[in-house]
């Protein structure tokens, strides 16, 4: 018997090791594929970076009235941004080649699961940066904007186009994830349809200020000149 | 008789542009007509927009004047400001191509243009080599408070020049300026609000002209906020671009001035602030966090002191308000935030500053008003070295 188990034992750690020697060389081509595009991408982003600032990128972007690719811009410059993405599109691009190679070598069907699933979470993260952007912008644009026109509930109003926002993002984010596909388009509907009614009622009563202020409009500014004072 | 082309004209020694500020072609015709009968001794071009309505025929015009029709000077009330700029262009455009020593822009509501206009800001291009003249209107308290309370005292400030109307609309232009801002390495979006900076910082010679009332008709702007960022996102630009020069200038020194300056009564009506008051409060309960990232921690409190106190006591100090525009320029070029949003999220601040000013000068004289002007642009001129500091150090601690 205890024969038996010494077999056992050895043709399972032979196994173990077969299968983790038959990973190496994947491994050994994902670090070489994440390394060379590191080169590139360093190469890349020096020779663009050179580029962009002999055609005065940052400048010229302004003249073509593109600003608001400046704030998210790290230091604030646009050039920099354009340099860092093409640089980090190439690591991804040579991360992506060499998960590759490593997905040739592997054959358990659990780790390919795992594979297949990894561009879903890619996708869902991207999806949450871009929509927390895009709500936070959209809520200071609107809150501005509402307490310029003089809306006693602008605060309300912009936190309600930021979980509008947050909420559609989150909705998509999932959808990516495969989680609750059926629960969360259910979710969904029902939590943007509440959010969308909750503002209305909130908004309701004060909405015909908004609405006599949108139609006035053009009276307003005619009366501008009326008033004693004039800002321009 | 059909107008010729600027093809078919070879030279002229000056260019006029009227940029009408509406769609009405017989103040046009009427203004064409007024200004023809300057007399000069001079070949003019005068640029304006093509006369559809009436007989659609312009005046007859003396033999040293050649009316041109362009349609780029048409207005168009759905794109006003960049109509503005196209026009403007257009009229520099055609200055260059005619190789003029000279160019006027007359762009104020042409229901005011006297025949003086043309004489006032032609003359001292032609005949005294001054290379910008900038116009001075009829002052009245309660008028063009975006040029009193951050244009006129800010570029006074930084520049070292005593501008009245930095903006204009209405300009003379002479050929040796109208290159060098054309020539510039990188293409300018908004060239005629770095007129006045771009001569004084060239050292070019410049002046002011007084053409007495001014009626600018009712842009049709979606609100104040727009107006506000559309007017002083160029202008901040420019602090941006001649930094190197400003950091330099102190004080301020008067300018050249040709014409009577007026005064006009500001109207008897009752002021009414409240609904300015009330922009600021509704500000300051909600845009906090936005000025937040704008503001040092010491004006905050400042605004929030403010907000605090009863209408009839309401009152922002100079020395605030300056801080206040010296932080939304730096803001700028630090984009700390879109700089869209930026500057909209000063309307409400503005407007309290409009009245607190208001309610001091609610019954003061036109001279009283002139008076409380010359202390806001002195509280500029001596919180600049603020500017300067943060400027150069805008990382450096400020409570």
């Amino acid at each position: 018997m205890w024969e038996q188990v010494r077999q056992t034992l050895y043709q399972s750690t032979v196994g173990a090791v077969s299968r983790l020697a038959s990973l190496l060389p994947g491994l050994l081509a994902l670090l070489v594929a994440v390394l060379c595009s590191l080169v590139l991408a360093w190469l890349a982003a020096a020779i663009l970076r050179r580029v962009l600032a002999s055609i005065h990128f940052d400048e010229r972007l302004e003249g073509w009235g593109v600003t608001g690719l400046a704030e998210y811009s790290p230091q604030h410059t646009p050039s920099l941004l354009v340099t860092r993405v093409v640089a980090w599109a190439i690591v991804l691009a040579g991360v992506v080649l060499g998960l590759g190679a490593v997905e040739a070598t592997v054959t358990s069907d659990l780790t390919l699961r795992l594979f297949d699933y990894l561009p879903n979470v890619a996708a869902a993260i991207v999806v949450f940066i871009v929509g927390a952007i895009v709500a936070r912008y959209l809520a200071r644009t609107v809150l501005i904007e509402s307490v310029n026109m003089n809306l006693h509930y602008a605060r309300l109003l912009s936190l309600g186009v930021k979980w509008l926002v947050m909420v559609c993002t989150i909705a998509m984010a999932l959808d990516h994830l495969q989680i609750g596909s059926g629960i969360v388009h259910l979710a969904f509907g029902i939590l943007f349809g509440g959010i969308v009614l909750a503002l209305a009622l909130a908004v309701g009563l004060g909405s015909k200020e908004l609405v006599s202020r949108s139609l006035g409009r053009e009276s307003r500014f005619s009366a501008d000149t009326e008033e004693p004072i004039r800002h321009i | 008789m059909a107008e010729p082309g600027v093809e078919q004209i070879e030279s002229a020694d000056a260019v006029i542009g009227l940029v009408p500020a509406g769609r009405d072609n017989h103040s046009v015709e009427k203004t064409i007509a007024h200004i023809l009968e300057t007399s000069v001794p001079i070949r003019i071009a005068l640029l304006h927009p093509p006369l559809s309505g009436g007989n659609g025929q312009p005046p007859t015009a003396p033999p040293n004047w050649q009316l041109i029709a362009s349609p780029q000077l048409a207005f168009d009330p759905s794109a006003l400001a960049q109509s503005l700029g196209d026009s403007f262009r257009a009229t520099f455009e055609t200055a260059q191509k005619l190789h003029s020593r000279a160019c006027a822009l007359v762009a104020s509501d042409l229901s005011t243009t006297t025949v003086d206009w043309v004489s006032l800001l032609l003359q001292p291009v032609v005949e005294e080599q001054f290379d910008l003249v900038t116009p001075c209107y009829a002052r009245q308290a309660f008028e063009g408070m975006i040029n009193r309370a951050i244009v006129y005292p800010l570029v006074r400030a930084l520049y070292g020049m005593r501008i009245r109307n930095p903006l204009g609309p209405d300009f003379g232009v002479s050929s040796r300026l109208l290159e060098r801002v054309f020539s510039a390495p990188h293409a300018r979006p908004h060239a005629l609000p770095s007129l006045a900076a771009e001569a004084v910082t060239s050292g070019m010679p410049l002046c002011q002209a007084h053409l007495g009332p001014r009626n600018y008709a009712a842009p049709d702007w979606t609100n104040l906020s727009s107006l506000l960022a559309r007017l002083l996102g160029p202008l901040f630009l420019d602090v941006e671009r001649y930094a190197a020069h400003w950091q330099r200038a102190r004080g301020s020194q008067p300018i050249r001035e040709f014409g009577q300056p007026m005064y006009v009564e500001a109207p008897q009506s009752t002021l009414d602030v409240s609904r300015l008051i009330d922009s600021f409060h509704l500000g300051t309960r909600n845009l906090l966090e936005i000025w937040g990232m704008i503001l040092p921690p010491s004006t905050l409190v400042e605004l929030r002191r403010m907000a605090r106190t009863a209408a009839a006591q309401f009152r922002m100090p100079d020395v605030v308000w300056a801080h206040v525009v010296y932080d939304f320029a730096l803001a700028h070029r630090l984009r700390t935030i879109s700089r869209e949003q930026m500057l909209r999220a000063l309307t409400p601040i503005y407007l309290g500053w409009v009245a607190s000013y208001a309610l001091e000068l609610e019954h003061a004289s036109p001279e009283a008003a002139e008076q409380r002007l010359e202390r806001l642009c002195v509280v500029y001129e001596e919180t600049k070295a603020y500017f300067v500091s943060r400027w150069r150090w805008p990382d450096r601690f400020n409570p």
